[in-house]
């Protein structure tokens, strides 16, 4: 690559940075005022009625105390994202092949679905000390609890996607001397994936809860823990600050989901960007 | 045998079981194409024409009658004809290039090598230049000629084509049609098109035949005389237009009273 055109290229990333940048900042900015309004009025109704600070602590309260506890939290945080990432990823990739034996079977589509349907409605918090008392309070009983909840989503879309397909898509292909699996692997299953991303969104922000609620009935370390041992202690703010990280933690891995699925599925972006980019003249 | 039809469909019947009562699609439909024969079959909408498609494709097993290829009852025929349906029906996950090697992939081919013998093709389809686009980046004339590059690709020696320039506009149907005659010449394959339309059936086809309102029969067969190569210049000559008007009487016998295919096109379309 000659200098001229790597500066060239240089520019136009660049421009296209800049552009990118100012459109974020558009996009983001009226959520972003509302929180401004909330937390000044936050602010200031503590500071003007004098609130205790176990009671409700200050927003600069709360920011102070992650600086002050910036270690701290970061190592319980360090804990919490682990047992999230390691709990999705089994329910990734239960949920993915759980879903295509369904799509692939009638007989264990009728045998298994059932359950996968019901699965949501046995209330976890209630079932994780049970977990305790068979795992034990370590890294198992979470990442068990973070995988029976976000498996759900992943499962369920994913098996929506798979029977999406145009039937006579699939006409086709047989014309073509497509197999059974050749059509599950060529059509059914890249056709399944704007779907699947859907659920794997819900199923990050459904794994911090999960890792939480673990940590909750019995731990040693992680945000959870930090929670309930910081509310027993009256120390409020540290409550705020571990929520604060865990909403974070839930946000970044959601946008990470949605740069995955952009670089990984681009036809579906290009497709619902040619549809909308007309606009009324 | 020599003279054995490359296509041969005999006798085929079709009937359905729908609440309770027997609903006849096909009867008794004959129906054959000499090797490298363009064959066209026109008929009101409803006469079953899919149903035959899917047929003699494979999909759909007839309730009495059979199909034969190179004069030997073809029993297991998928994967062995082309079959191109007038949606483009395009994988709109692949880019021109890997949505039409699609058949070749089927077949075992590597990809570099089903993509190599895509890209000569490129040119001929004029779609070279846009061999990395997404199906939704093209106009439907460019998606409805990547879908037929993909079925000549996969390189069956019969083509079943239903209504493929069915949703194109008449001044891209004229080009289309001398760009298809122009290939089918130089593939020397077997096409077998239904369409609407009189003026298509006759320009394009060696033999007509005209398809009944359900259940669909074979009511009339007519052998075109027009020499090869056609010309548009033919669309007005004497031969073209009695044999068009012959066509459309015996469509408007077979169609319900009051309806005149020739008008109802319009709205089939």
């Amino acid at each position: 690559m000659s200098l001229d055109t790597l500066k060239s290229g240089l520019i136009h990333w660049s421009a296209a940075g800049y552009f990118r940048v100012s459109r974020a900042v558009g996009q983001w900015f009226p959520s972003l005022l509302i929180v401004m309004a909330i937390l000044g009025f936050w602010e200031g109704y503590v500071r003007a009625f004098d609130v205790q600070r176990w009671l409700l602590p200050a927003p600069s309260v709360i920011a102070t105390t992650m600086g002050d506890r910036a270690g701290m939290l970061s190592e319980h945080a360090l804990v919490t994202l682990e047992e999230v990432l390691i709990g999705f990823s089994l329910a990734l990739f239960g949920g993915v092949v759980l879903a295509s034996t369904i799509a692939l079977s009638r007989t264990f589509e009728r045998a298994i679905y059932p359950f996968v349907i019901a699965s949501p409605t046995i209330p976890w918090l209630l079932v994780a000390p049970l977990l305790l008392i068979w795992f034990g309070p370590g890294l198992a009983t979470k990442i068990i609890v973070v995988a029976l909840i976000a498996f759900f989503p992943i499962v369920v879309t994913m098996v929506d996607g798979l029977r999406s397909i145009d039937p006579d898509l699939v006409s086709l292909l047989r014309t073509m001397g497509a197999s059974r699996w050749q059509l599950f692997t060529k059509v059914q299953l890249p056709s399944s994936l704007p779907f699947l991303f859907s659920g794997i969104k819900v199923a990050v922000a459904v794994s911090v809860i999960g890792a939480v609620v673990g940590e909750w009935v019995g731990s040693s370390e992680g945000l959870g823990y930090l929670m309930v041992r910081s509310k027993a202690q009256f120390l409020t703010e540290r409550v705020f600050a571990s929520i604060v990280i865990l909403a974070a933690m839930g946000f970044g891995l959601f946008l990470l989901v949605g740069l995955i699925e952009r670089w990984s599925i681009p036809w579906w972006h290009g497709q619902r960007r040619a549809r909308s980019s007309r606009q009324e003249l | 045998m020599d003279s054995d039809p490359k296509i041969r469909i005999e006798g085929v019947t079709k009937r359905f079981l729908q609440n309770g009562r027997t609903l006849s699609v096909l009867e008794d439909v004959d129906l054959y194409a000499a090797d490298g024969e363009f064959v066209s079959i026109i008929g009101p909408s409803g006469c079953g024409k899919s149903t035959l498609f899917n047929i003699v494709a494979g999909l759909d097993e007839p309730t009495a009658g059979a199909v034969y290829l190179n004069g030997r009852l073809a029993d297991n025929r998928l994967g062995t004809i082309g079959y191109m349906q007038q949606k483009d029906l395009l994988l709109p996950w692949r880019n021109v290039i890997d949505n039409a090697i699609m058949g070749l992939e089927l077949q075992g081919v590597s990809r570099p090598e089903a993509r190599a013998r895509a890209v000569e093709l490129m040119e001929p389809f004029g779609l070279d230049g846009f061999e990395q686009e997404y199906p939704f980046t093209l106009s439907g004339g460019m998606r409805q000629r990547a879908s037929f590059l993909r079925t000549v690709l996969a390189d069956t020696e019969v083509f079943l084509l239903d209504e493929p320039f069915g949703a194109l506009d008449a001044l891209n149907r004229a080009q289309i049609h001398t760009w298809l005659l122009g290939l089918w010449e130089s593939l020397g394959k077997t096409i077998v098109l239904v369409t609407h339309d009189v003026d298509e059936a006759i320009f394009l086809a060696d033999r007509v035949y005209v398809m009944t309102e359900r259940p669909g029969r074979i009511s009339r067969i007519e052998n075109v005389g027009l020499p090869r190569p056609r010309t548009l210049e033919m669309l007005t000559q004497p031969a073209f237009v009695s044999m068009k008007a012959t066509l459309l009487q015996a469509l408007r016998e077979e169609s319900r009273p009051g309806l005149d295919p020739a008008v109802g096109r319009a709205q089939v379309d």
